[in-house]
């Protein structure tokens, strides 16, 4: 009898304990593989500025201040106007940063100075994710809160997705290679290939040619730097000069559970992640000069978009032509104007 | 039994823009798409990068 009543006694008092204990150990396991990857990470920006860039001071002191550094997203209890008070501060810091990653090496190319910043951003979202995991889990264990335990252990697996693949993406952006976020901007600078190229935004390039009997703006980041460029302040500009009929966006999309990669699929709406304020901008002026919004996208699973383009993606570079186009036949008529936009990362892809 | 461990190469796939031959060799640094490289073996044409990606091969 006594066998039954003690273990029933110990887990109604010590159950959550023991739980929280069990839970711990897989936790654990999941915080040291982050440490590890935000030491490689910061480990691997040094010495890849120390190689290529040669700086004269020691950029170790400086690269760990940039890693610290913050954003105080602007207060949302009146949300009116937040995207341009969000959209501003963005901007801000990323102005900031460049300006400081050009001050390591002020003879670096533009090239280096985007591989750079993109480095940076890695190894901070890394140093962010760990911070943040570690404190949950300290906090948990320290108020022996068991249910405060809980969400972080159902999130795990996705936040070491997510770091795994930035993690893994270090070598392709040191190399310069395209990802596979890079296939919009792949389709679009493939079209523009031979066509004369105008800086329409800042880091984002126009091109214009025709197409049966319709006109075309195409419109990418300026490869082969990696940038996505401010496609917003683009259209904006476009639509001020043009009068634009259609817009179509190409886009990587995140593929889901069970969905097959590389696969494209045809939608409406503006196809443009990141914060948001890029999509607000153009969706605000779409909204206002009642344009049609059409999204081709090309699904993949977070690893296969931050990291070198897989060859299943690549090869579907003419038949994303082949939609675009079947898309311009049935949705305008000869005469108009269509705004082609090539969404994501464009590093390793020119046009 | 075991699963064996699994690499990923990069490749650059080439084509000449005059007779349209295509090449795949391993990816160098300096590689970007459409760049132009050098002269065709077959036609003496232009050869530009087509494609770059990345494929899976087992250790």
């Amino acid at each position: 009898m006594l066998i039954w009543i003690v273990p029933i006694i110990i887990f109604v008092f010590y159950g959550q304990r023991i739980q929280l204990q069990i839970t711990s150990g897989d936790l654990k396991k999941g915080i040291k593989k982050l440490e590890e990857y935000k030491i490689g990470s910061r480990n691997e920006l040094i010495e890849y500025i120390q190689k290529n860039l040669r700086p004269k001071e020691d950029p170790t002191k400086k690269i760990d201040r940039f890693l610290d550094y913050f954003t105080i997203m602007p207060v949302n209890m009146d949300p009116n106007g937040i995207v341009t008070k969000v959209r501003h501060i963005v901007r801000s810091r990323e102005d900031y940063s460049r300006a400081q990653v050009k001050s390591l090496s002020p003879d670096m190319t533009n090239l280096e100075l985007t591989k750079i910043q993109t480095l940076l951003e890695i190894a901070t979202s890394l140093q962010m994710l760990y911070k943040v995991v570690n404190h949950l889990f300290l906090t948990a264990k320290k108020q022996n809160n068991y249910p405060l335990i809980l969400p972080l252990q159902m999130m795990m697996p996705f936040i070491m997705e997510e770091a795994e693949a930035m993690q893994k993406a270090i070598p392709a952006f040191k190399l310069c290679q395209p990802i596979g976020d890079g296939i919009g901007p792949m389709v679009i600078g493939k079209m523009m290939l031979g066509l004369k190229k105008e800086l329409i935004a800042f880091q984002t390039v126009l091109s214009e040619t025709e197409y049966s009997g319709r006109k075309l703006f195409l419109l990418k980041a300026e490869g082969p730097d990696a940038v996505v460029g401010r496609p917003g302040d683009a259209v904006q500009s476009i639509v001020s000069k043009t009068k634009i009929d259609a817009i179509i966006m190409v886009d990587a999309s995140l593929k889901m559970e069970g969905e097959k990669s590389a696969t494209i699929a045809q939608g409406f709406g503006a196809a443009i992640g990141g914060i948001g304020t890029e999509r607000f901008q153009i969706e605000d002026i779409a909204t206002k000069h009642e344009i049609p919004l059409f999204a081709i996208v090309i699904k993949q699973s977070i690893k296969e978009a931050v990291n070198l383009m897989t060859k299943e993606i690549a090869d579907n570079v003419d038949e994303i032509r082949l939609q675009i186009f079947e898309m311009i036949h049935d949705n305008t008529k000869s005469g108009q104007t269509v705004l082609l936009i090539g969404v994501g990362n464009t590093m390793g892809v020119s046009q | 039994m075991f699963s064996k461990e699994k690499t990923v190469v990069a490749f650059t796939i080439e084509k000449c823009k005059r007779c349209g031959l295509e090449t795949k060799r391993k990816f160098k640094e300096g590689d970007f798409l459409f760049a132009e490289t050098s002269k065709c073996i077959s036609c003496d044409g232009l050869l530009s990068i087509e494609k770059i990606f990345g494929e899976s091969i087992e250790l």
